[in-house]
């Protein structure tokens, strides 16, 4: 009995839950915790598969290995926006030969967990322990969903991942030009064309360096036997259910850089205040439980049997932030919240090469632009977002580096269904048979799909909300309801006209977002197929610069080609709201990492006394 | 009886084989591809080829068939595709919390069912019998979904009787602890429609002549019911257990994603969506031969709960 089978159903029962809600009595009193003990115990709104950093790439594993594992290089805790920093290596290394080699030293003395497959020896971590994850990335047997981060970019990588096809077996052992492991602890990658946005992938998790011996020991099930030098380590996986995390008695402990905390941000100040001087991590355990449902994820919270509450769903915002304040109830028990404003956008694509929707004539830009303008956007954010998200106005969001806050899409992408009608008229899309919709100038029927997948609400109401808004301009738009892996399939396949996607920021850079209009990643992650030369000729010049006000201003001019020739219907930025018990301490969401918990410190008394609204 | 066992046993092979060819061109012609779910968001052809090929699908169909039919006869059906988690440890793993919550659903649910339909029958045609009517009427026109949400606000937030969430890995905790809000939802659910089945059974026993002679010979009522109509309606109740049976291994889907239990039921679903084909394959296979095999157990009892019956 899928829960989408009864959705006025159970937005009635929501509205009755969250019209309970808005009394004070409503709010549980926390639960003390009393053993003495710091612990956090949270939830994922998705279940995890595995804690093999090279193996997932869903958003939720990734965290947890992010709390496992250690990369090269981090970004800071506080700095925004978001600053690189070393973290197993010893400094951001500088891009050598104009951006084509990096040479990264790995800080001596970092100790793996201790580990059964270690046989009792204490084992640091190494150059060779960077370099065998890389090339774990492109071994075929591993299916690194990741790979793309090296795929074509370092020096005899791509050469050894094509002989593993062949032979059936990645040999770890030869030796690759473009990994030079020059001593104990310095790797040399030499890239095959510049990239000065190549060190942001050092800051992932699918990067983090592993050992051999443990993925070799532990190789029937690597997911289930993560080993790294993180402040963290695994203790209990119950899978899909429970993932409980303890301090790593091995992690050298680390403090809180406040070099870049910002003095006027209270957030900024209260952390400091918190944390400074303290060794990390302050938590001696972190109970994470994945619950997809809204309801028990909010409640759980509401109830204390959480200390935190990442992404509060939408659902209950209203009741959360009622007029954009902190419930009263809220407020008097010390719950404290965050927004966010993530470095992820949300859009609707058009097939580029479909007869219909594509091409790049005037009629076709003119058809793509008035489905653009027709189509009702602040009602998408008012009724189906709640009122959260922010519109986009270019394909790149804030939080990263090349956004430009001034930058707008003004009358190219605001509803307008007027101008929407006098745009098809002009072009000659006019309603011939007298049936209501339109047909394209040539006399044929214009019928828009749209794709969407059928496995949330949202989407499908997003794709309701769509035909409603061609209607109202003459077009007729008929969703079609795919199987999510459908809906990829059919997406890199270029089998659709029109449909939703979504874009989280890999790395913190607009090149992250505009390289999904790049023309050569057709049909990779150019999803849309837009293949504009003047696009591409910035993209690969700004591909070749650092970050500077030359490139940014290449990064504005592509945003006004897309705006231009409207590949895209810019749908949102997409925001979010955390909420915390006042015991919770140190707690600041990072726009690159979807948890911190090393920088997170339990004030037992609090805790123990409980927030009673 | 060996002999009706036997001939029984014997037809399940055709079923099965129907129940293989059915799962197998139903994922093939209306499932999703693992490939694309399992290649990521930057997914090259070259990779999602590569995965096909690990994946097996690159195969021709009747080699990937038979490979499926090597594998319901070893039980082994490998790893999960997107876990690479064994299945069977995948099942044996999950198995444990859906029978920890529908175990209990079916043995308390059943026995509230039977003992409120004999006494509701009992009593046809009072104003009880109305009420109790017009109540379970009313209890089954309403979702589970509904129920779910209430009960988990009143009982698991509101009165804090019950935590809202979660799960361990104690058997006794999670009976004593995280079990019973689910389980009294299912039972309560579950109580009206079987409620108003069982009912109908004892009525239609009840106007037999058999409970007017028992009654005329002087018999209590209570051993008219207990002894005599309770045992004649035990069939059709058998039946529908019977029926209920292999849907305890399952789960209530709706239940364990509210309640956060990694049970069986939330493990088909994610596989669903994930086209993650060995643990689709694995769960359908064992599902139907427990189903065949509870029908043969089932008609066996007949025997036991009523001494007319024959093996044929």
């Amino acid at each position: 009995m899928p829960a989408s089978l009864f959705p006025p159903l159970r937005g009635a029962c929501l509205a009755f839950v969250l019209a309970a809600l808005a009394g004070p009595a409503a709010l549980a009193p926390a639960q003390a915790q009393g053993t003495g003990q710091k612990v956090v115990r949270m939830a994922f709104r998705a279940v995890e598969t595995g804690f093999d950093p090279q193996r997932v790439d869903d958003l939720y594993s990734s965290a947890v290995n992010g709390e496992i594992f250690e990369s090269l290089l981090q970004f800071d805790y506080l700095a925004r926006p978001v600053r690189l920093t070393p973290l197993v290596a010893e400094s951001v290394p500088e891009p050598q030969e104009g951006g084509l080699v990096y040479t990264f030293r790995v800080k001596p003395g970092i100790f793996f967990a201790d580990d059964p497959a270690f046989k009792g020896q204490k084992r640091e971590l190494v150059a060779a322990d960077v370099a065998y994850a890389l090339k774990r990335l492109r071994d075929p047997s591993i299916r690194s969903p990741y790979s793309w981060l090296v795929d074509k970019r370092i020096v005899g990588l791509d050469e050894a991942h094509d002989l593993a096809v062949k032979t059936g077996r990645f040999d770890y052992d030869a030796s690759i030009a473009g990994l030079a492991v020059l001593d104990r602890y310095t790797l040399r990658i030499r890239l095959k064309s510049p990239d000065f946005n190549f060190l942001y992938i050092f800051t992932m998790p699918q990067t983090a360096p592993v050992a051999r011996e443990v993925m070799e020991a532990y190789a029937a099930d690597t997911m289930a036997h993560p080993v790294g030098t993180g402040p963290f380590r695994l203790a209990q996986w119950v899978r899909r259910s429970k993932i409980v995390l303890v301090r790593n008695p091995g992690f050298r402990g680390d403090t809180l850089d406040t070099r870049f905390a910002d003095p006027s941000d209270p957030v900024d100040q209260a952390i400091v205040r918190d944390l400074a001087g303290k060794r990390l991590p302050q938590l001696d355990r972190v109970e994470i439980y994945p619950i997809e449902e809204e309801q028990p994820r909010f409640l759980a919270f509401m109830n204390g049997e959480h200390d935190l509450l990442q992404e509060t769903p939408a659902t209950f915002i209203n009741q959360v932030l009622p007029e954009g304040r902190l419930a009263p109830a809220l407020e008097k028990a010390g719950v404290r919240f965050q927004r966010e404003v993530a470095p992820s956008i949300t859009y609707d694509l058009f097939q580029m090469e479909n007869p219909v929707v594509g091409g790049y004539t005037p009629a076709q830009v003119a058809l793509r632009r008035a489905m653009v303008l027709g189509h009702d956007r602040g009602a998408q954010i008012a009724i189906i977002g709640r009122g959260v998200d922010v519109p986009a106005q270019s394909p790149v969001p804030p939080g990263v580096v090349g956004y430009d806050k001034d930058f707008r899409s003004g009358p190219l992408q605001d509803y307008d269904p007027a101008r929407a009608k006098a745009l098809l008229d002009l072009y000659g899309f006019a309603d011939r048979d007298g049936d209501g919709f339109r047909e394209r100038p040539d006399g044929s029927p214009l019928v828009i799909d749209y794709m969407h997948s059928t496995g949330g609400q949202s989407a499908r109401a997003v794709a309701e909300l769509w035909e409603k808004s061609m209607r109202r301009i003459g077009i007729r738009l008929v969703p079609r309801g795919v199987q999510f892996s459908d809906q990829l399939r059919d997406r890199k396949a270029g089998k659709f006209m029109l449909g939703g996607a979504a874009w989280a920021a890999d790395y913190p850079d607009a090149q992250n977002f505009l390289q999904l209009l790049y023309g050569p990643f057709s049909g990779d992650s150019n999803d849309s197929r837009f293949k504009l030369p003047e696009y591409d000729r910035l993209y690969e010049k700004a591909l070749s610069m650092p970050d500077s006000p030359e490139r940014t201003a290449l990064y504005r001019e592509m945003n006004r080609l897309v705006l231009a020739y409207a590949p895209w219907r810019l749908g949102t930025y997409r925001s979010y709201v955390h909420l915390y018990w006042p015991w919770v301490l140190g707690y600041k969401k990072h726009p690159m990492y979807h948890t911190s918990l090393k920088y997170i410190d339990i004030d037992l008394a609090a805790q123990k006394a409980g927030a009673k609204p | 009886m060996v002999a009706f066992i036997l001939r029984r046993l014997w037809q399940m092979i055709p079923t099965l084989a129907g129940v293989i060819l059915l799962v197998f061109f139903l994922f093939n012609w209306v499932g999703g591809d693992p490939a694309m779910v399992l290649a990521g968001k930057v997914a090259d052809p070259a990779t999602v080829e590569n995965i096909r090929r690990q994946l097996g699908v690159d195969q021709p169909y009747w080699y990937q068939l038979l490979i499926f039919v090597k594998q319901v006869f070893t039980f082994d059906f490998g790893r999960s595709w997107s876990t690479n988690e064994e299945v069977s440890n995948v099942i044996l793993t999950r198995i444990g919390p859906t029978l920890t919550i529908m175990v209990p659903v079916m043995v308390i649910g059943t026995t509230l069912a039977v003992l409120f339909a004999i006494l509701v029958a009992y009593v046809r045609g009072t104003l009880t019998d109305r009420v109790v009517m017009i109540t379970t009427t009313a209890a089954m026109s309403v979702s589970f979904l509904v129920y779910i949400i209430v009960f988990q606000w009143l009982f698991g937030f509101r009165l804090g009787i019950f935590p809202v969430q979660g799960w361990t890995d104690e058997f006794w905790t999670n009976l004593t602890r995280y079990a019973p809000l689910p389980i009294i939802l299912a039972v309560i659910v579950g109580l009206a429609p079987e409620l108003r089945l069982y009912r109908s059974f004892f009525l239609e026993e009840l106007n037999h002549d058999y409970v007017r002679t028992a009654r005329a010979k002087g018999l209590s009522e209570r051993r008219v019911l207990l002894r005599h109509v309770l045992r004649n309606a035990l069939i059709p109740i058998l039946t529908n257990i019977g029926i209920y049976l292999p849907g305890l291994f399952v789960g209530s889907f709706l239940l364990e994603v509210f309640f956060a239990i990694p049970g069986l039921g939330r493990e088909i679903i994610g596989a669903v969506n994930r086209s993650d084909f060995p643990v689709i394959k694995a769960v359908t296979v064992y599902l139907a031969m427990f189903t065949m095999v509870v029908n043969l157990v089932v008609d066996v009892a007949y025997r036991f709960a009523d001494p007319r019956v024959t093996f044929k």
